[in-house]
């Protein structure tokens, strides 16, 4: 039925059920569209006022320096200096200059992945892969590839240092502060040592630890902020001992998901973003996994979700006791559950029906912050179902965990004062403590306060000793996380500063003579415990040194051990769930995805690096409902308050949509106080909230919320790179910038998505087409596979030297990120699926940036790329104005210069630099080039070898670091290539087509595994 | 009227044409001399080098020292210890080769003086124009002759291009080479 006029303009007032990104574009807020005529952000030249720069303007400047150059040219000698060429005195064997070396690694986290550390002339520049690891198979992580930028940290600590009687710290030699440390370890009497630490992954360590530990009577106090107890204890009482296994993802056709975010922040998520995305193949359609996902709050694993249902996180133990029910086929109960939380009935129909129908091949997955009794059903629920043999039971665990009961006693002792010192082991717990506890003032009591810290932090700061330490770079060790294998960690650089590996620091005080010391014991002592622990001779010729050596050379050693036994499920544990209260208020803390626990908070590139979701860099927020905020009167940017356990906590919203109702999330890793000038008072620090007494989970519980005082700019990268969508409806669709299908019409019609056969209009005319007869570049983007998560804008940022520009100009609309992840919602705010899409420039075959450059600083290349010349750019931006895509960034500062006063320039920075890739200073524009530096690279390899350069030569960084592999890239006339499947899919599209800019960049259409209307 | 008009046009108007007129030519002679770009720079070496006795009396080749030249986009300049390979026997009482000796021995390092320079922002790649037959004299000159070395061709981007367009003018020799590219990424990035 035609709808009338007036229908149509009221719909389009009221509300667009098209992509939506935001609140104010769904709601047609008036302001937000007159935002959206303009194609920059309304402040993006504010505060830019030339003349204020400095009174020297680029004329006078320019003026000068010819008058000089004609000086200087008339006055002086012919040949000026042109500088020194210095060589080696003696050149090592393994450095040529201008070749990278690469050294396998292990990451230096809980998960351990492999990484390949990538060096120029003897320093590292980037942190890949190893792709001889058993598990991350050379794909690493957001933090892991940044990681690299604490190495060079300016504020690095750089001597031991002790604190005076004046309440300063004083510099102090590494064998005083030893002799004076051994002296009062050895005087402890009947006191105790405490040594605080992480999570205990490294075999050599734990050997040491259990050295030290009985040298001086110490206790060891691994915590870890986010931990896996509530599951583990679970497992423990369903089969009476062992871990929580591995999932094998990829072998789950139907995946059901409660308050778990494995694809973004939980577990070993490389891993499991690869074996997921095994399930979301556009060439095996039959094999596509389903994923639902139950959750409070939009989750990096929400937006991929095919069904995704809202729902309190303290309403989970009611929702899988309804579903374990309904699996055993008494479907009453979740019909109440639904009706009482509002959930749609169908889609939780389908949820069991696929459930049932794929025994064997579902899981059901609970999130790590839910309380053990959920996980327990969850455990039930799988085991009903037949799940068991996706469980991959390799987990290993070296040292558990402190319980909350130990740390409790930790700290009565230190009170008491049985504590005759306590060691931070590289740890943070003034930080992480939960701050009922009164770690800090317990800390007071202790007279020997050490910490080993690469910079300073809250607990260093109330130390009587600070010892720097390595960077995990500069550092030997090994790795064991699962059954199987071994990992092996080795410095690629010389300590930068006077610093110390934290290992040899305590080997050193197991020794007992400060004296002693030099930089192999750690080295020494990891090889004799391979030596005698790993190293099994198979022949009478093999010998240690051999092994040694190849395992630094692959990183890993495949080791022979099984572990799996049979299960047996004790089903006597089930509890019935506590009914919740809907009008409660419930808090729900997350680990944030950039800074996680708020280890990485001094890291720029992280804090920087846009919320996968929500898009907001360098804060976090309590993400809530829009009617959550409308009940508290809030809007974006307000703050609320948040009473928990007598303590009060104040924190500006985020109107998230898809968030269940009175529930507030929040992500920790933020408010740090202590963290260097990048990360000191980033946003919140929500730990305050938490509760060292054991509840049912430390990380969701009650609270009482209310409308507090002022608001907070909170700073998205989001909003920026509108386009203007409201001359005409349903503009995304027929624009086609996301376009999207079913599982089951691309089954019926592979067509489907090309079937309008929409005619090509261009603005540039029928323009005489270059021909490129040889090879041409191009990428293809899969949507399927393509999570949103971020390590792709990581491995950009470190590839092509990208500077961090700060809050600030993030508000402004000048982050310099050369790939963006865009990200967009359809549908209704309470239900909406998102979709996600890395946004990067197109190397358009008709560019429009090209034609408007008055200095030709951006031209096109015969293999089919934008170039952008620096040298020539005189920074008229006309290019950025034109760009459909807006992906093209411009200099408007030396960012290296203005964030936080010159951090950036640091001579200690200069080291991180890719000398392959142009340092970019103000006034000029700059954006994706393809990894022209890597195309060059493989050109001259196949010169040198005498062949003709393929297409598959040549991988991006970001489609190396893509953990699901979704970016492919390649020759687009290479018809039997690889590549070409992809470029030339059914599925594949390019964004707004209809310009005729004719975009070097295929997305292949998402498709949502969602049942068809009928069923 | 007519009187200082040509005055004017006698005294003020000739002498400053005839100066701008000479300015010109001799800015422009002074600028288009080939030493603007660099030609015939031979800068003092810490040590005195002799190239023509190494590559042109021994005959030595380039590549025993210039290493990465066909690997890498540096030829690199030798490291003191490749020196020694010869000079621990060759030579030792000359005093050049004392002072040589001296650098290996405390291990200081040795700051050869730049000849040749393309600034930072053209990455110039020496393996690809080596691997493709390219001699070096093509761009270095008769370096077998050179005493002390010094620049000979022009480096700036206009000599660069000239070869690109004109290879096969430029180096007959080169049946088989391809023209250079001339689009910007092949040298900017």
């Amino acid at each position: 039925m035609p709808e009338t006029k007036d229908e149509k303009v009221n719909q389009s007032v009221k509300a667009d059920p098209n992509y939506w990104r935001s609140f104010e574009e769904l709601h047609r807020d008036p302001k937000m569209i007159e935002q959206s005529h303009n194609e920059f952000q309304q402040s993006v030249t504010d505060e830019f006022d030339p003349k204020k720069l400095s009174s020297f303007s680029r004329r006078k400047f320019l003026a000068l320096l010819g008058a000089s150059a004609a000086l200087a040219g008339t006055g002086c000698n012919d040949y000026p200096d042109r500088g020194e060429i210095i060589p080696y005195n003696i050149k090592p064997d393994e450095v040529t200059p201008g070749i990278a070396n690469y050294y396998a690694s292990t990451a230096a986290c809980e998960h351990g992945c492999g990484i390949l550390v990538r060096t120029r002339e003897g320093r590292p520049i980037k942190i890949d892969g190893n792709p001889d690891h058993p598990v991350s198979k050379g794909k690493v992580c957001t933090q892991a590839q940044a990681s690299i930028l604490d190495l060079y940290n300016p504020e690095r600590l750089k001597n031991p240092l002790k604190l005076g009687g004046s309440g300063l710290y004083v510099e102090i030699s590494w064998e005083n502060v030893d002799k004076e440390i051994i002296q009062i370890l050895n005087s402890r009497g009947s006191r105790e040592v405490a040594v605080v630490s992480g999570r205990i992954v490294s075999p050599t360590a734990k050997k040491l630890f259990d050295e030290f530990a009985q040298k001086y009577n110490a206790k060891i106090y691994p915590y870890e902020l986010f931990n896996e107890s509530l599951r583990n204890r679970a497992w423990q009482k369903s089969y009476g001992g062992g871990l929580y296994p591995q999932i094998k993802w990829d072998e789950a056709k139907i995946i059901v998901n409660l308050e778990s975010d494995f694809l973004g922040s939980e577990g070993n998520r490389i891993e499991n973003a690869r074996l997921f995305a095994q399930g979301r193949d556009v060439n095996n359609i039959n094999n596509f996994n389903r994923l639902y996902v139950i959750e409070g709050n939009m989750s990096l694993t929400g937006l991929n979700a095919d069904y995704r249902l809202r729902l309190r996180p303290d309403a989970q133990h009611e929702f899988a006791s309804a579903l374990l029910k309904a699996v055993n086929g008494s479907m009453s109960e979740l019909n109440s559950f639904s009706k009482k939380f509002d959930l749609s009935e169908a889609a939780l129909r389908s949820l069991v029906k696929d459930l049932k129908q794929n025994s064997g091949k579902a899981i059901v997955y609970a999130g790590s912050t839910l309380s053990e009794e959920v996980h327990f059903t969850v455990n039930a629920i799988n085991e009903a179902l037949g799940s068991t043999s996706l469980y991959n039971r390799q987990a290993v665990e070296l040292y558990p965990l402190i319980s909350s009961g130990d740390l409790v006693s930790l700290i009565n002792s230190m009170n008491s004062g049985r504590v005759a010192a306590v060691i931070h082991f590289d740890s943070n717990p003034v930080y992480h403590f939960p701050k009922d506890l009164g770690y800090e003032s317990a800390l007071k009591k202790v007279t020997a306060v050490i910490s080993m810290t690469e910079t300073n932090n809250e607990s260093a700061a109330l130390s009587n000793y600070i010892l720097p330490i390595n960077h995990p770079l500069e550092s030997w060790g090994d790795n064991k996380t699962r059954a199987g294998f071994i990992s092996s960690q080795q410095p690629v650089i010389a300590p930068l500063f006077n610093t110390r590996q934290k290992e040899a620091i305590l080997l050193n005080w197991v020794n007992g003579d400060a004296k002693k010391y030099n930089d192999k014991i750690y080295h020494e002592y990891l090889m004799n415990n391979w030596q005698s622990s790993v190293f099994t001779p198979v022949s009478a010729d093999s010998n240690f040194k051999q092994f040694w050596s190849n395992a630094l050379h692959d990183g890993v050693v495949i080791t022979n051990e099984s572990s799996s036994s049979s299960l047996s499920f004790n089903s006597s544990g089930e509890t019935s769930p506590k009914l919740v209260d809907l009008n409660s208020f419930v808090v729900a803390l997350k680990p944030a995805y950039s800074t996680v626990d708020g280890r990485y908070a001094d890291n720029g590139w992280l804090q920087e690096l846009p919320h996968p979701v929500s898009k907001i860099t360098w804060d976090n927020y309590a993400a809530i409902s829009r009617l959550t905020a409308d009940e508290l009167g809030v809007k974006n940017n307000d703050v609320i308050d948040i009473k928990a356990g007598g303590e009060s906590f104040s924190i500006p919203v985020f109107i998230q949509p898809g968030s269940a109702d009175r529930t507030i999330t929040i992500e920790l890793g933020y408010g740090r106080e202590k963290s260097g000038v990048v990360g000191s008072g980033v946003g919140f620090n929500a730990i305050v909230l938490m509760s060292g007494q054991s509840g049912t989970s430390p990380w969701i519980f009650k609270a009482s919320v209310s409308k507090g005082t002022g608001s907070y700019e909170l700073v998205t990268a989001q909003e920026h790179h509108v386009f203007d969508d409201e001359r005409t409806k349903d503009a995304a669709q027929k624009r086609g910038i996301i376009r999207e299908g079913t599982v089951e019409e691309y089954k019926k019609h592979p067509h489907f998505l090309h079937k309008e056969g929409h005619e090509l209009f261009s603005i540039y005319g029928s323009q005489t087409n270059m021909e490129y007869t040889g090879l041409k570049w191009g990428m293809a983007i899969d949507l399927n596979k393509c999570l949103g998560c971020g390590d792709c804008v990581i491995a950009c940022n470190s590839e092509n030297n990208i500077p961090v520009v700060g809050k600030d100009q993030v508000a402004k609309g000048r982050e310099m990120h050369w790939l963006r992840i865009d990200r967009y919602y359809s549908g209704s705010e309470n239900e909406p699926k998102a979709s996600t899409q890395p946004m990067l420039c197109q190397h358009c075959d008709h560019a429009p940036c090209e034609n408007v450059c008055p200095v030709v600083a951006t031209t096109h290349s015969p293999d089919g790329l934008n170039q952008m010349v620096y040298n020539r750019c005189v920074g008229t931006r006309y290019c950025s104005n034109n760009c459909p895509y807006k992906v093209r960034r411009f200099n408007f500062f030396n960012f290296r210069d203005h964030f936080k006063d010159g951090y950036q320039e640091a001579n200690v920075f200069n080291l991180i630099y890719n000398p392959e890739v142009t340092v970019r200073s103000r006034g000029v524009m700059e954006k994706c080039s393809f990894c022209i530096q890597r195309i060059m690279e493989a050109r001259e390899d196949a010169i040198e070898h005498n062949r003709t350069i393929v297409g598959s030569d040549v991988k991006t960084a970001c489609q190396e670091s893509c953990p699901t592999s979704a970016i492919k890239f390649g020759d687009v006339n290479d018809k039997e290539s690889e590549f070409a499947k992809f470029r030339n899919h059914q599925l594949g599209y390019y964004v707004l087509e209809e310009l005729n800019v004719r975009p070097n960049v295929t997305y292949i259409a998402k498709l949502r595994n969602t049942h068809s209307e009928e069923a | 009227m007519k009187n200082s008009q040509l005055d004017y046009i006698l005294r003020i108007r000739l002498p400053i044409t005839i100066f701008i007129v000479i300015t010109s030519f001799a800015l422009t002679y002074y600028i288009s001399r080939p030493e603007r770009d660099g030609i015939g720079n031979t800068p003092e070496q810490p040590i005195q080098f002799s190239h023509k006795l190494h590559a042109g009396d021994m005959k030595m080749d380039c590549k025993y020292c210039h290493t990465g030249v066909d690997k890498t986009r540096h030829a690199m300049i030798p490291a003191v210890g490749t020196c020694m390979n010869c000079h621990t026997i060759a030579r030792k009482d000359r005093p050049q080769i004392q002072l040589l000796k001296t650098y290996y021995d405390e291990g200081k390092l040795l700051p050869w003086k730049r000849v040749h320079k393309v600034p930072d922002y053209a990455y110039f790649n020496h393996s690809v124009h080596v691997n493709k037959g390219i001699d070096c004299t093509a761009c270095h000159g008769e370096v077998t002759q050179m005493e002390i070395i010094g620049q000979v061709s022009s480096f700036t981007m206009g000599s660069c291009l000239d070869c690109h367009k004109n290879v096969h003018d430029k180096l007959p020799e080169l049946k088989s080479i391809n023209k250079g590219p001339n689009n910007c990424y092949a040298c900017h990035r």
